[in-house]
């Protein structure tokens, strides 16, 4: 390796970039608007996981007793009396796996409804005039363990007398297939920024491979190696990929850290990932990208040119 | 040092051969001088020596090489060890003398000390060293083609090919041009001239090569130029 032609290579590629640089700020934008993209899919994707995988830890299964007016098989005998419900619970303590049982009357619960989410008052005293209580008794059923908690929900969802069962895993399921979709949809939306990107990179590099025609055509007589030739054009590319993936991480870093403070304060039970534990990973993977978009770009612009 | 074996060339799109089997042989230390009306086939033959072109068919062999059949990543290797120079001189006007010779050298990444112990020596050559520092744009045009005469030696090259060196110089800077490439064939180095400048070729008595329509049609010993213009 040639430290000097290194040095000169990227003399030369500041040169070229200081000489048109409407081209060379356009083109490190386009990095830095792709690659923001990516990074907020990325974490918006990371996050999303990250809460279904807390919830999937959740060892909560909630059993809800038919009320009369239900009309599936398991209710058709209507509302269970106490005696069957207490008979219920007493089956829900022998089934494997569950650690303790709880009765929750459905006057309770609403009780409970109405501290946790007071903003729908105006609804809670609609049901209050007219006497009524939309909601079931329910037995809250703790697993020993996350992985038993299915076994246990789908054993519970048999039983007569019982209308519903709810666990942690409904809300995974479709907190998973929603990641699935985004990730899906930023993956699309990715792709057509990065070969824009490319597109405008190798642009702006044609434009300074242009300029050095001249210069390039003599390297060729004098017996320059392509890669000789090529080398302070993929050195701009890197360097136009480089600014602009950090433009684009020192934005993310900056937002997301707005986005978490938030969330502390004001949704705490919200779980997210903290800055520092997925800031650095994803400045190093994205200023990565950066430098291979780069490098791409030129070379996409030189194959034309260094045809012998 | 140059052999051609019934060489014929094609551009894409043409519907006349540009060379037409050829069939030619310059020795090691030969000094040749290629004459022939405008678009006789002279530039695509020098082309086809230092591998801008590729022969259509036949074998162009220089140094013992079969350069028709050089992979492309080796051509540069063919190139540095020749040195060509053309009627508009090619240098990158904005550069200084010094800087446009060492080009060649840096290029191929050869050390520094190199440089400066060769460039020197190959503008000594061609008397421009006391010019050095002056960028190309402020020269004559003498001067500028005496610039890629040094660029062109200043790896003591085997061969040197020259495109009509003189085209655009006026009758003494043309003399001191050939002068300069005599010597460098005195050297040790073979040269091709290809040339319009009837009187230097009557008056150096080289050998002389006509082409006329791809085909060679003369080739002498001590020869002249042999056209009226």
């Amino acid at each position: 390796m040639n430290i000097r032609a290194w040095v000169s290579a990227i003399r030369d590629s500041l040169q070229s970039m200081t000489r048109s640089p409407i081209m060379s700020l356009a083109s490190m934008a386009t990095v830095a608007v792709s690659l923001l993209v990516l990074a907020v899919i990325s974490l918006l994707a990371v996050n999303l996981e990250y809460m279904a995988a807390t919830a999937e830890d959740q060892v909560e299964v909630r059993v809800y007793f038919c009320v009369n007016d239900e009309t599936t098989e398991a209710c058709q005998d209507g509302e269970p009396t106490q005696a069957q419900k207490r008979a219920l619970l007493d089956a829900a303590k022998q089934v494997p796996g569950v650690e303790s049982v709880t009765f929750v009357s459905k006057e309770v619960a609403w009780q409970q409804m109405k501290q946790q989410h007071p903003e729908y008052e105006d609804i809670y005293r609609g049901f209050e005039e007219d006497g009524m209580n939309p909601l079931h008794d329910s037995l809250v059923i703790e697993a020993a363990d996350p992985d038993q908690v299915k076994s246990i929900a789908e054993q519970m969802a048999q039983m007569k007398g019982v209308s519903e069962v709810n666990y942690g895993q409904d809300f995974v399921d479709n907190l998973l297939a929603f990641t699935k979709a985004v990730r899906l949809g930023g993956i699309a939306l990715v792709v057509m920024l990065v070969i824009a990107t490319v597109l405008t990179l190798s642009n702006t590099i044609r434009l300074s491979v242009y300029a050095r025609r001249r210069e390039i055509a003599i390297m060729k007589l004098v017996g320059a190696t392509n890669w000789y030739i090529r080398r302070p054009f993929v050195v701009e590319g890197v360097l136009l990929g480089a600014f602009g993936a950090l433009f684009s991480m020192a934005l993310t870093s900056w937002g997301y850290t707005q986005v978490v403070k938030y969330v502390y304060v004001n949704v705490p039970f919200l779980p997210i990932i903290s800055p520092q534990d997925i800031l650095w990973d994803l400045t190093g993977g994205l200023t990565l990208l950066g430098v291979l978009l780069g490098a791409v770009g030129s070379a996409v612009s030189m194959r034309r040119f260094l045809k012998v | 040092m140059i052999q051609f074996v019934n060489v014929t060339k094609i551009y894409p799109n043409a519907h006349v051969p540009s060379l037409n089997g050829i069939n030619l042989h310059i020795g090691r230390g030969e000094f040749v001088f290629l004459v022939g009306p405008s678009g006789a086939g002279k530039s695509t033959l020098m082309k086809l020596l230092y591998r801008e072109e590729v022969a259509t068919s036949g074998k162009v062999i220089v140094d013992g090489k079969d350069i028709g059949r050089l992979r492309p990543s080796m051509v540069p290797y063919l190139r540095r060890n020749l040195g060509v120079i053309f009627q508009d001189f090619k240098l990158l006007p904005e550069r200084t003398v010094f800087d446009n010779v060492a080009f060649a050298l840096e290029v191929t990444d050869v050390p520094r000390r190199e440089i400066l112990r060769r460039v020197p020596a190959a503008l000594e050559l061609v008397g421009l060293r006391h010019k050095a520092r002056s960028k190309c744009l402020e020269l004559s045009g003498g001067e500028q083609q005496r610039v890629a005469v040094a660029r062109a030696i200043v790896r003591n090259p085997v061969l040197v090919i020259a495109d009509e060196p003189t085209g655009n110089l006026d009758p003494e800077n043309s003399w001191a041009i050939m002068k300069l490439l005599s010597d460098i064939n005195q050297m040790g180095a073979t040269v091709v001239v290809a040339t319009h400048a009837r009187t230097i070729v009557d008056q150096m008595k080289k050998r002389v090569i006509a082409i006329e329509k791809g085909v060679v049609v003369r080739d002498e010993e001590r020869g002249t130029y042999g056209y009226e213009h």
